[in-house]
């Protein structure tokens, strides 16, 4: 028994620190999960998926706006691509708001090809970053249904 | 909150301290929420700006700190931050994305008592309640001299006496009696005597003995006559010093002259009269003082929590300054549309606090509905490219990471950025843009690579880089954020002695340096 949860835990581990060093999160997500205590065993995956929510939302708002050539309300791109900075820099997925920071630099100018990219990478880093950490939080589970805890995980 | 709850949360202190979270995006509010907990404050959270406003209007009491993103649909953040420093005098924290300094700078110059930046981190959200304790210090402070008749001005000082046994709200004004140190609220009536009083005698032979004398007011103090005695005369030196002002030349003329008709005792009984807004926070006079004052100023925080319209009306338009009576206002309206940039602002303000807070309606910038079939071109697009990983994106972006860098850091000043996200902001950029599109439109012929492949080489320096500009980005503003606290400190004292000329409501950052205060 101890060596599966053992096993869990070193694969949690490594999976974890994989994220950050591939790049999918930062050093906000750990903070998140420090925020994560006995009162609150399901903060982290609360907000995640409220973003991912979010995420949902603001793309096909923006991609709307995006939709047709001669009417783009690069006003309404832009707030959407604010949002979604804020949120994902506030959960600690890194690509995505790297993606709105080039995101914004298209809606700054204009340019509505650039913006399509964009959205359409945003919309990629989203949903691989949302199967990434349900592949976590399914470890997680496995530890604790195996009577194990869930690792604190220190990136370097 | 009945008493016995007042002094618990006091001793406890920060502990308890009860906050409003506003913000529309609800990732970040629930993060909020959660980091706030921790800090063991009490939370109440709401989406919407207009829903915020009613919360705390409901009861002034109920809150002690505001926390309120920039960016919502419903209200400007900024304007949120206006009212409710109008309004409810308690201190609000901006909240954003957007490290421009533009931004910051917009949120010191409308009151705000600091700007925090997404993600927002827990060590800057454990020192936010000095911003209470400060607040309510400069209230203390402030001088004993109040206007008591504002019906507004409850909420200034009932929010002092929850964090201070503070004595100087209206309802304790009775109870005057039993406090150690009496203070003496200069109400209207009392210094329409005071100012007969200097009137009768002549203000060269103003004394405070005479004064009193000549006041025949129980319970007023030789002390208390000189004080406001002093302040008035302080008064009369700044508008004589302003004066030189090139904006205010005509005005002042014409204020002097008058002020000399007033002092001359003629005409005196039709003016109307205000008491000197020694630290009060009635000052409709701003518009007339703001003339007298160096002319880049204006005083989004002078314009007071106690400001109501019933004042406005009352006055029938008549201009104080500093709690001197002027004439009416249309001999002075020239004077007003020339020198005055911001007396439309200060007007439109007052109508904003008059008639339904909602002026200022951002349209609704996230729609719920579901994508449908108009979309979907788009969509399929979508699909197609989820499939196809251009490697164009992840090679461009050091470059327009490295810009970014240089900007925030060396170059804040030529953001001149406005909220229309205005043209220059664009056309610096469009320089360096080009190669980044030209290299896009190259790479785009490429074959698609696998995700293998871009995982592998998304690491290592791109995460370097990147790492790098975020930390930049915090580190600019963490200065930036030290620096507010150090206008604040240094306005502290500078409060402290020009409690007399300035009659702030709240503080914040409104009255120093407001040249774009009309950009609202």
């Amino acid at each position: 028994m101890n060596n599966v949860v053992a096993q869990l835990q070193r694969q949690f581990h490594d999976y974890l620190v994989s994220l950050y060093q591939q790049g999918f999160l930062d050093n906000q997500f750990s903070e998140l999960r420090k925020l994560q205590d006995d009162g609150t065993p399901d903060f982290v995956a609360e907000v995640v998926s409220l973003f991912f929510e979010d995420c949902s939302k603001l793309i096909n708002t923006m991609s709307r706006s995006l939709e047709r050539p001669e009417n783009v309300d690069f006003k309404q791109v832009d707030s959407g691509v604010h949002q979604l900075k804020g949120s994902s820099s506030s959960v600690g997925a890194r690509r995505v708001k790297n993606v709105c920071i080039s995101f914004k630099e298209c809606c700054d100018v204009q340019n509505r090809e650039g913006c399509i990219r964009c959205l359409q990478q945003v919309d990629y880093e989203y949903k691989m970053l949302k199967t990434k950490l349900q592949d976590l939080f399914n470890l997680e589970q496995q530890i604790l249904q195996a009577g194990g805890t869930i690792p604190q995980v220190d990136i370097n | 909150m009945t008493v016995e709850q007042d002094f618990e949360a006091l001793d406890q202190f920060p502990v308890g301290m009860r906050v409003l979270a506003v913000d529309d995006d609800q990732t970040c509010l629930r993060i909020l929420q959660t980091l706030l907990h921790r800090c063991q404050y009490h939370v109440t959270t709401t989406d919407k700006a207009q829903t915020a406003l009613e919360l705390l209007r409901e009861n002034k009491n109920k809150f002690d700190l505001v926390i309120s993103d920039v960016d919502m649909p419903d209200m400007d953040g900024f304007k949120l931050l206006e009212l409710v420093g109008l309004e409810m005098d308690l201190p609000v924290i901006m909240l954003s994305a957007h490290s421009d300094p533009k931004y910051v700078m917009k949120g010191v110059k409308h009151g705000a008592c600091d700007y925090l930046l997404k993600p927002v981190r827990i060590e800057e959200l454990k020192n936010i309640w000095q911003h209470v304790v400060r607040k309510s210090k400069f209230k203390k402070m402030k001088s004993t001299v109040t206007n008591g008749d504002h019906s507004l001005g409850n909420s200034d000082h009932k929010a002092n006496r929850k964090r201070k046994d503070d004595d100087q709200s209206e309802e304790e004004e009775q109870e005057r009696g039993n406090e150690k140190k009496p203070r003496v609220i200069w109400t209207r009536e009392l210094h329409n005597k005071f100012l007969a009083a200097v009137d009768h005698v002549g203000v060269k032979n103003a004394v405070p003995k005479k004064i009193l004398d000549l006041m025949n007011v129980d319970n007023l103090t030789r002390e208390n006559v000189a004080s406001h005695l002093q302040k008035f005369r302080s008064a009369l030196k700044k508008i004589n010093n302003e004066a030189n002002n090139q904006q205010a030349n005509m005005a002042a003329a014409m204020d002097s002259h008058y002020f000399m008709q007033m002092s001359s005792l003629k005409g005196f009984g039709s003016f109307h009269h205000r008491p000197i807004p020694l630290g009060s926070s009635q000052f409709h006079g701003g518009a007339a003082t703001m003339r007298h004052y160096p002319s880049n100023r204006t005083f989004p925080g002078m314009f007071p929590p106690h400001v109501s319209s019933s004042r406005i009306h009352n006055d029938g338009g008549y201009i104080m300054l500093q709690g001197l009576p002027l004439p009416p206002l249309d001999n002075l309206h020239i004077n007003n549309n020339n020198n005055n940039n911001a007396l439309p602002s200060f007007t439109s303000q007052q109508r904003s606090l008059m008639v339904a807070p909602n002026n200022h309606f951002v349209p609704e910038g996230h729609q719920q509905s579901s994508s449908s079939s108009p979309h979907l071109e788009i969509n399929k697009r979508l699909e197609d490219w989820s499939n196809n990983i251009p490697q164009s994106n992840v090679h461009s972006k050091p470059d327009a990471l490295k810009w970014n860098i240089d900007t925030s850091t060396t170059e804040p000043t030529s953001f001149c950025r406005d909220t229309d996200f205005g043209s220059s902001y664009a056309t610096t950029q469009a320089d360096f843009l080009d190669p980044f599109q030209m290299k896009q439109h190259q790479e785009n012929n490429l074959d698609p690579m696998t995700v293998a492949q871009l995982l592998r080489s998304s690491s290592g320096n791109e995460g370097l880089l990147f790492m790098g500009q975020h930390k930049l980005e915090n580190d600019f503003m963490d200065s930036d954020a030290a620096s507010l606290d150090d206008i604040v400190n240094s306005m502290m004292t500078q409060q402290e002695q020009s409690q007399a000329e300035f009659s702030e409501g709240d503080l914040g950052f409104g009255w120093q340096n407001n040249s774009l205060r009309t950009c609202i």
